[in-house]
C-alpha cells in the first residue's frame, strides 16, 4: 500500500502538467456553460425583447443570440473532441516515450512491478476523466436545456449526443486505453501518437455514421410531416426522442468494450514481455545442453 | 539470504519470432558478494543478460535465478543501472531523489544517494535535461545505491565519466560492496576498466558464455607455453595458437601437469586471456559446469 502511494505520487510528478490542464479545461468548461446561463443570456434576453415584434427574423438581435449559442456548441464540441487529445497524450507522453528513452525500465528497476506501474499509469488519468465526465455532464444537461429557443441544434447532433451522458466519458476512456496500447506496441512516441489518434477517428467515424442503426427505428407509414426532435431515418422511419438513452447506453456499452480489450491486451504485452509467460514444465521438458 | 546471486541455466533470449539469439545456452553461477565483470565485444549479448536479471525482459528459453528467486520477486532487492541512464529529464535531482524513495519505501537510504549527487557537486534543483552525460550517471548511479540493493547490475556503468569521476565513482562502489556484502556485476567492452576492482568473470561473446568463475582460478587454469613447432599439445585444451618459425606458442588448459620443458610464459593478463578467446571462437568455453548441472 505505501509502494503504491509512492507510485501515485511518482505517476502526479511526472504527469503533473497534463493533469492541470485536464482539470482545468474541464472547469473551464462548467464555469464557460454557467456564466452563458446566467449573465450572457440576460443580455441576450435584453437584445431580443427590444426587437419591435419581438419576432426576431431580420432584427438585429439575432447576431446576439449567437453570443449564446456558439460558445455553448464549442464548449460540448471540444468536451466531446478532447478523446482526440487523450489519445495523443496517453501514446505519446504516458506510455510511448517512457519506453522510447527507457525511462520505464528505470521505473521497474525500482520496487516497483511493471504492471503495478501500468496499473497506476491507467488508473490515475481515468479517474480524472470519470471525474471530470462526472462534474461535466449534469452542468451540460441544464445548459443544453436552459434556453432551447436560443439554440438551433438539438439531441441528434454529434456532441449533444456525447455530451449528455457517459458516452462522453467513454469516449476519453477509450482514447486512454487504446493509446497506452499503441505506446505499448510501438514503444516510440511520436508513431504511438499518430497511431493511437488515427484509431479513436476511425472508431468516433464509424460510431456517428453507424449510431441510428443501434436501436430498432419506428415506423410511421404515409406521414410526411414529423416532429422536429424526432431523428428521421428516411422511408417513415424515425427515433423519437425517447430512443435516445438506448442508443446512447449502446454507443457507450460499445466503447467502454473496447476500452476493457485494449486494457487487457496492454496488461498481457507487458506482462508476456517482461515476466514471460510461465512455462516451467516446457522448459524442463526441453533441456539444453550447457556449455 | 542465499549464496548465489545470480544463477542461468540454459538461458536464451530472442528478439521476436524469427529474430537471431541475442543470448542463447547461457549457463553460469555467480556467488553473492562478488564484484563480477560482464566482458564482451558490443553486441555480444551483455546487456540482454543484464536486463534478464533485472527482470526488465523475459527470457525465451532456460532459467534464470536472482537472489534465490525469479527476477521479477527479487526486485526490491536489485539495483540496475541500464546503459542509457535514462533519468526522468523534466525532474530535478532532488525530484529523482524524492522518486526513489517514493518507489522504494522501506529499502531507501537517503544520505548515502545524496552523498553520491554531492560528490559531483551537482545543484539539487538542476534539471535532468540540463545535465551532463557523466553527471546523469552520478545520478543514476545514486539512485540505484540510494535503493540499498543486495544485487547491483550496471551496464557500461563508467563509459560517460571522466577519469577523475570515474576513480571516484569505482570507489564509491567498492566501499558499497566492502561495507554491505553488495554484489555488483558491471559491464564493460573495456577490460582494463575492470580488472583491478573484479574479482569475477563472466565472458560473453556472439551470445554465448566463454568464461565464467573467479578470475584467479581462471588464470591458474590458463598458461602460456612456448614448445617446438611439432609437439602434440594434446591432451590439454588448446585456446589459441600461433607458430612462429620452428617454434609454437600457444595458450593452453592443461589438462594435468606440463612437461618441463615445455617453456611456460609469464604472469598472464586478465586482459590477454579474455584477447586470446574472443580472437578464437572455436576454443571451448570453460564454466564451472559441475555447479550448473547441480542447478539445473
Amino acid at each position: 500500500m505505501t509502494a503504491d502511494r509512492g507510485l501515485i505520487r511518482t505517476v502526479l510528478r511526472l504527469h503533473r502538467t497534463a493533469l492541470v490542464v485536464w482539470t482545468v479545461f474541464v472547469l473551464a468548461a462548467v464555469a464557460g456553460l454557467v456564466w452563458l446561463n446566467t449573465v450572457t443570456v440576460d443580455s441576450v434576453r435584453a437584445a431580443l425583447d427590444r426587437c419591435p415584434d419581438n419576432a426576431p427574423g431580420f432584427c438585429g438581435a439575432l447576431w446576439a443570440s449567437l453570443d449564446y449559442s456558439e460558445p455553448t456548441g464549442w464548449i460540448s464540441t471540444l468536451m466531446l473532441y478532447s478523446f482526440w487529445a487523450v489519445a495523443a497524450w496517453a501514446g505519446g507522453s504516458l506510455i510511448g516515450r517512457e519506453l522510447e528513452s527507457g525511462t520505464a525500465q528505470l521505473a521497474w528497476t525500482q520496487a516497483v512491478t511493471p504492471l503495478r506501474w501500468l496499473a497506476v499509469k491507467l488508473a490515475l488519468p481515468a479517474l480524472l476523466i470519470v471525474l471530470g465526465g462526472a462534474v461535466f455532464v449534469p452542468v451540460y444537461r441544464w445548459a443544453w436545456s436552459a434556453n432551447r429557443d436560443l439554440m438551433g441544434d438539438d439531441w441528434t447532433f454529434n456532441d449533444v449526443f456525447a455530451a449528455h451522458g457517459p458516452a462522453v466519458v467513454a469516449y476519453g476512456l477509450c482514447a486512454l486505453a487504446v493509446g497506452t496500447l499503441a505506446g505499448l506496441l510501438l514503444r516510440r512516441s511520436l508513431p504511438a501518437l499518430g497511431v493511437a489518434v488515427a484509431v479513436m477517428v476511425v472508431l468516433n467515424q464509424y460510431l456517428e455514421i453507424h449510431r441510428a442503426d443501434f436501436w430498432p427505428t419506428k415506423t410511421a407509414p404515409g406521414r410526411k410531416e414529423m416532429p422536429n426532435d424526432w431523428w428521421q431515418q428516411g422511408d417513415g422511419h424515425y427515433h423519437p426522442p425517447s430512443h435516445f438513452w438506448p442508443l446512447h447506453l449502446v454507443e457507450t456499452g460499445i466503447l467502454l468494450t473496447v476500452t476493457a480489450v485494449a486494457t487487457a491486451a496492454a496488461f498481457w504485452l507487458l506482462h508476456r514481455r517482461t515476466t514471460g509467460l510461465p512455462a516451467p514444465h516446457a522448459q524442463q521438458a526441453r533441456p539444453r545442453a550447457t556449455v | 539470504m542465499t549464496d548465489t546471486a545470480i544463477a542461468a541455466a540454459a538461458l536464451g533470449k530472442r528478439f521476436g519470432r524469427r529474430g537471431a539469439w541475442a543470448l542463447r545456452d547461457c549457463a553460469f553461477r555467480l556467488p553473492a558478494g562478488r564484484v563480477c565483470a560482464v566482458v564482451g565485444p558490443n553486441g555480444a549479448g551483455k546487456s540482454t543478460l543484464l536486463a534478464l536479471a533485472a527482470g526488465l525482459l523475459a527470457q525465451t528459453e532456460g532459467t534464470v535465478t536472482v537472489l534465490g528467486t525469479t527476477p521479477g520477486r527479487a526486485r526490491a532487492r536489485v539495483g540496475f543501472v541500464g546503459q542509457d541512464k535514462p533519468l526522468y529529464p523534466q525532474l530535478t535531482v532532488a525530484q529523482t531523489l524524492d522518486m526513489g524513495a517514493d518507489l522504494n519505501p522501506g529499502r531507501w537510504d537517503q544520505p548515502t544517494a545524496e552523498r553520491i549527487v554531492a560528490g559531483g557537486s551537482l545543484n539539487p534543483r538542476s534539471r535532468i535535461r540540463s545535465l551532463s552525460g557523466g553527471q546523469r550517471t552520478r545520478v543514476a548511479l545514486a539512485l540505484a545505491l540510494g535503493k540499498r540493493p543486495e544485487l547491483l547490475l550496471l551496464d557500461e556503468p563508467m563509459a560517460d565519466l571522466d577519469p577523475l569521476a570515474r576513480h571516484e565513482l569505482m570507489g564509491v562502489l567498492m566501499a558499497d560492496a566492502a561495507e554491505h556484502g553488495t554484489t555488483i556485476v558491471m559491464s564493460s567492452h573495456v577490460v582494463a576498466e575492470l580488472e583491478d576492482s573484479c574479482d569475477h568473470l563472466l565472458l560473453v561473446g556472439d551470445g554465448r558464455v566463454r568464461l565464467a568463475g573467479d578470475i584467479d582460478e581462471l588464470l591458474a587454469a590458463h598458461t602460456r607455453v612456448a614448445v617446438p613447432a611439432d609437439t602434440d599439445l594434446a591432451p590439454h585444451t588448446v585456446v589459441e595458437s600461433r607458430t612462429a618459425g620452428r617454434q609454437l606458442s600457444a595458450l593452453i588448459r592443461p589438462a594435468g601437469p606440463l612437461p618441463g620443458d615445455w617453456r611456460a610464459g609469464g604472469r598472464l593478463s586478465l586482459e590477454e586471456l579474455v584477447l586470446a578467446h574472443l580472437r578464437n571462437p572455436q576454443a571451448p568455453a570453460l564454466t564451472p559446469s559441475g555447479l550448473e548441472g547441480k542447478a539445473a
